[in-house]
């Protein structure tokens, strides 16, 4: 297989096993992780495939085009850098599906988790893989949701959903803020190309946007790692299932920022700007959580800590703008992510086997699992900096550069040496106390299980990545040597420095800085043991901030406090000045360009005017008129009047050879009619008024005002007609379609070609419109309250029996009811002529809608669902799928979206026909169509069956 | 019209008749719709656009188009057909909602259309 189909596989491969998972009933525990387990296999297999390409120094790219012209495009890119994250995802990722197998209950729904796992792990890949900075935006984005959904996932538990929302709307924000960066950066280089960012550091940095195009990349690279002061989130993600603890705050999500601050290194970093913002996060991150961890009294909660403190060390060492630092980065990225997974995991089995996570409720669990406590001890070591760990290494090379770093700041370089060795021996204390209570001492008491060793299979997550930790810790060059030289490389590029890894370095100060954090870190823990032991419900020495109660309040602000205010304060419910403002705007929007470049009449008035298209446009003039009059007083004969105006103007599409048009607005006029029709009646009531002199001139500055908008609007736009329509027709696209509708399209009816054929597009956007509006008007209407007044039946309605009710119906209603078939015909008919003369699907959905509304007004909505079975959503979704369906199937004959084709069958009786692909598509516009004006017609019949709350008092 | 152009001149004046009577008695029906006084005296007039005014067009347009084409041409009886069936519900429903309204409102409809005959229509009233 080509690397092509081999990068697109590893991208595809969890995505589809997502999907697929879905499709597993609620206990098919053992199935789910098997399929999770293979694709992760299978996914990890196909990078470690790639190991020969990227280890000769390769960049592996497969692009697709999309919108080449802004830039836009799908390219995956592989490098040494991407490689090892790669590795890192899938590899850690079967681990963790394996221990998900044994963690996850038996009553969970467990096709939710591991779809939701493996789709997060593809979006994972999809930022490791993104060779283009608009697409890693996108994936990133994708990681903040799926890892809302994981946190989530227990979504009962408030604990979670607070959790995963507080994860959601840190690192979504973050990622908002890094597409604005991404956008600035790629419009510095002058592409979103990752290639061409990458070698355009000097522009990117001597650039004047350089400093917000930093900062907005940073603050979703430090949310995302929860970096200070964005640390506040991770703690509270502990909510979620361990297994997805273990993966996302070890290899995957939190692992991001510091992907991304490594990736854009050798454009972003090299400035002050960078090591103060990015350094002092690290510095605060690492330090303060460290401290942070020693007082946790739940074990996810210390890891989290611990996690925050990690990535602050990785934050740091890549904000030192040293080279060799940043290989000490991705070392340590990688040696964070074996031990803190096992740990992580290890922290599960205690929580499953024992039903407690409480530290001070755990004691001496040696005896009882005495593999996972040796697991879990070498884990903690190399997490401490143990020598012969591998914690151990990365953390030596990071003293080392402490020690180096030429800052901007003096003090600030004297103090890091300092500042980083206490933060190490917070490190150790930690550590040590996770060992320490909860495997020595007595014999647990009053445990809610138990404590017993885990299966065998959930431990061989942990066992494996302790036995990474032991054995790159012991032959660093041997093992991780060949993999960290090739991220090293294709990540820095030509900055790479020489460096060495082996486990002795000699007598050296960074050995004796491991040595007094070793020693402090026991001190410290002895010294705060007895205060521990008491429980201390807060850290000591800092501020009392409850992180979450400022997120609630500033979400809370954010959301809804100001939208609130800001709505009270511009916003009006009142219909009257949003139509106000409405008219007031376009009449504005259309002065504008008419002040700037003045308006002209053309030549081409036509004098002689049909005295009997004159008559009828009054007549038309007129229904308008006493419609916009009659609209405040008497609503029915307002709609009738308006009836009058559409008709006028459907004679006129007939007086100007527009048959098609003219079909179309009698059908549209006579169903808007109807629906509105059955609309009126749950209208609120006027409120009766007596007409007085002093109210009328009360109120005539309003109503003139109105007035001047009204003739204002009306007016304005007649002119602009009467400007456009007296110059000749510019020579458009028209006259093409008009000759070759025909020839390239087949029909003779221009207009239909055209919609169906030349247009074929828009008209399938036009309709998904189309049942998109009718989805909104049936959920409108489902919530609907009438007014109090209107809740009972209408007067005329209580008045009558129901048996003269059926008797003035009777004789209508039978011949309406006859009609049906006869309406249905003609739709049918209008439907299959389309092509060639006037009709269509539009005209002939709408013709079908009519006959369903005839059989509703003369049964009622009883009886006309008693015997119709119209499923009006089935209707719309079948037709937008045939409608779409059929542009695909230009596909098959590698043909364009939409093209149109012409199959010829040959049908018994019929004889031979040319059955063209557009007809399909017509019948597709026919289904929604019928559909969505049913759907609105149902919606609306059903107010008058279904019971009314009454509206709540104001 | 330029396509009507091959007609013989015989047919053209019966054709012509015929449009101008069924527009002239669309027309009565009209202005009986304006003059008369009671809704049910009103109900009246425009049937007679609806069933002989448009039988009358109808009859000059298939005329037309047989003649045109030189085939009878019999679509115009469909329409006949169904203007005939439908027009009818328009004026049961009207009728009987007048006639509701009549005897809602404690009125006698049958006295209506002579003690009302001297005034105005009543006027609709709204709800």
């Amino acid at each position: 297989m080509s690397d092509d189909t081999l990068l697109i596989a590893l991208l595809a491969l969890p995505f589809a096993g997502a999907a697929g998972a879905l499709f597993f009933p609620a206990n098919a525990r053992n199935a789910e992780a098997w399929l999770a387990g293979a694709i992760a296999l299978a996914a990890l297999l196909v990078a470690a495939q790639f190991y020969p390409d990227v280890a000769r120094a390769e960049v592996l790219r497969s692009e697709f085009r999309w919108l080449p012209e802004l830039g836009l495009g799908f390219t995956l890119r592989m490098d040494g850098f991407a490689w090892l994250f790669a590795v890192l995802v899938t590899g850690i990722g079967f681990l963790v599906v394996l221990y998900a197998r044994y963690y996850m209950s038996p009553q969970d729904p467990v096709p939710r988790f591991f779809s939701f796992f493996l789709a997060f792990m593809g979006a994972m890949l999809g930022v490791v893989l993104a060779g283009n900075l608009i697409q890693l935006v996108f994936f990133w984005e994708l990681t903040s949701l799926f890892s809302f959904l994981l946190i989530g996932y227990w979504h009962h538990n408030a604990a979670a959903r607070d959790g995963a929302r507080m994860a959601l709307v840190v690192t979504s924000a973050g990622g908002l803020c890094l597409f604005a960066g991404a956008l600035l950066v790629g419009r510095i280089a002058g592409s979103y190309d990752l290639d061409r960012v990458l070698a355009a550091g000097d522009l990117i940095r001597a650039h004047e946007l350089y400093l917000p195009a930093l900062v907005l990349v940073l603050l979703g690279a430090l949310t995302k790692s929860a970096q200070f002061p964005f640390h506040f989130w991770l703690p509270h993600a502990m909510a979620a299932p361990t297994p997805v603890s273990a993966y996302l705050h070890s290899a995957a999500m939190v692992k991001l920022g510091v992907f991304l601050m490594a990736r854009l290194w050798p454009v972003l970093a090299g400035t002050d700007a960078w090591i103060w913002i990015v350094g002092v996060a690290g510095l605060c991150s690492f330090v303060l959580g460290a401290y942070a961890a020693i007082f946790q009294h739940d074990l996810k909660g210390l890891l989290a800590y611990s996690t925050i403190s990690h990535l602050g060390l990785i934050t740091l060492l890549l904000g030192l703008n040293s080279p060799l630092a940043a290989v000490a980065a991705i070392f340590h990225t990688m040696n964070h992510a074996t031990f803190k997974a096992s740990l992580f995991m290890a922290a599960g089995v205690i929580d499953h086997e024992t039903g407690t996570r409480d530290i001070r409720r755990l004691s001496g669990l040696a005896r009882f699992m005495p593999i996972t406590a040796t697991l879990a001890m070498v884990a903690a070591a190399a997490m401490a900096g143990v020598p012969l760990l591998n914690g151990f290494l990365s953390k030596e090379m990071f003293f080392a550069q402490a020690l180096a770093v030429e800052g901007p700041s003096q003090s600030m370089d004297r103090a890091l040496p300092y500042l980083v060795t206490v933060a190490a021996a917070f490190s150790v204390a930690y550590s040590l106390r996770f060992i320490r209570e909860v495997f020595f001492g007595p014999a647990p008491v009053d445990l809610p299980r138990a404590p017993h060793e885990p299966p065998r299979w959930m431990r061989f997550p942990i066992e494996a990545l302790v036995l990474a930790c032991v054995v790159v810790g012991l032959f660093p060059a041997a093992t991780v040597g060949p993999l960290l030289d090739l991220a090293a490389r294709a990540a820095l590029g030509p900055a790479t420095p020489e460096y060495s890894l082996a486990l002795w370095h000699g007598f050296n100060l960074p050995l004796a800085m491991s040595v007094l954090a070793l020693a402090g870190g026991v001190g410290v823990y002895r010294l705060l043991k007895t205060q521990l032991a008491r429980g201390v419900e807060r850290t000591p020495f800092l501020p009392p901030i409850d992180a979450r109660a400022v997120f609630d309040r500033v979400l809370a602000a954010v959301s809804r406090r100001w939208p609130r205010a800001l709505e009270a304060a511009v916003g009006t419910n009142r219909l009257q000045p949003q139509l106000r403002w409405l008219a007031v705007l376009a009449v504005v929007a259309a002065l504008g360009p008419l002040y700037r470049h003045g308006l002209a009449f053309g030549e081409g008035a036509s004098p002689d005017v049909d005295p009997a298209l004159a008559i009828a446009w009054v007549v038309g003039a007129a229904c308008a008129i006493g419609a916009a009059w009659q609209a405040k007083f008497h609503r029915l004969v307002a709609l009738v009047l308006a009836g009058g105006a559409g008709l006028v103007t459907c004679v006129t599409f007939v007086w100007f050879s527009a048959p098609d048009l003219a079909l179309t607005q009698l059908l549209v006029e006579i169903v808007t009619t109807v629906l509105i029709l059955l609309g009126l009646r749950w209208l609120p009531q006027r409120i009766p008024f007596a007409w007085t002199w002093a109210g009328a001139r009360a109120a005539a500055p309003r109503r003139l005002r109105d007035l001047a908008i009204a003739v204002a609007a009306g007016g304005g736009l007649a002119t602009l007609a009467y400007a456009v329509m007296t110059r000749p027709l510019p020579e458009t696209v028209s006259r093409y379609f008009v000759t070759q509708a025909y020839p390239a399209g087949g029909g003779t009816n221009v207009v239909n070609v055209i919609l169906v054929d030349f247009r074929g597009f828009d008209t399938l956007g036009e309709i998904t419109v189309l049942g998109a509006v009718g989805l909104v008007v049936y959920a409108l209407l489902r919530r609907f309250r009438p007014a109090r007044e209107s809740l009972d039946a209408p007067p005329q309605q209580r008045k009558q029996s129901a048996a003269t009710a059926a008797d003035d119906v009777l004789v209508p209603g039978v011949i309406m009811r006859l009609m049906f078939p006869v309406i249905g015909v003609l739709a049918l008919y209008l439907l299959l002529r389309g092509h060639n003369l006037p009709g269509g699907g539009f005209v002939a959905g709408l013709t079908m809608a009519v006959a369903l509304i005839l059989q509703y007004m003369a049964g009622g909505t009883r009886w006309a669902e008693a015997r119709l079975d119209i499923q009006p959503v089935r209707l719309i979704g079948a037709g937008l799928l045939i409608a779409a369906a059929t542009g695909a199937g230009a596909w098959v004959v590698a043909r364009p979206f939409l093209a149109a084709l012409a199959v010829d069958v040959e049908l018994p009786l019929v004889g031979k026909l040319q059955l063209p692909s557009v007809f399909v598509f017509d019948v597709g516009v026919f289904a929604l169509v019928v559909g969505a004006t049913a759907l609105v017609l149902v919606a609306l019949a059903h107010q008058s069956v279904r019971s009314h709350r009454a509206p709540q008092q104001p | 019209m330029s396509h009507a152009a091959g007609l013989p001149s015989f047919v053209a004046f019966v054709i012509a008749l015929l449009v101008v009577l069924g527009a002239v008695l669309t027309l009565i029906g009209a202005l009986g719709l304006l003059r008369l006084r009671s809704f049910y005296d009103r109900v009246h007039a425009p049937t007679l656009g609806t069933t002989l005014g448009t039988g009358l067009v109808l009859i000059a347009s298939l005329t037309l188009f047989s003649a045109l084409q030189s085939r009878p041409v019999l679509h115009e009886i469909l329409i006949g057909v169904f203007m005939t069936i439908t027009t009818p519900v328009t004026f049961m429903l009207l009728v009987r909602a007048a006639l509701h309204r009549d005897r809602s409102a404690g009125r006698d409809p049958a006295a209506e259309g002579a003690s009302r005959s001297q005034g105005r229509p009543p006027e609709p009233r709204p709800e």
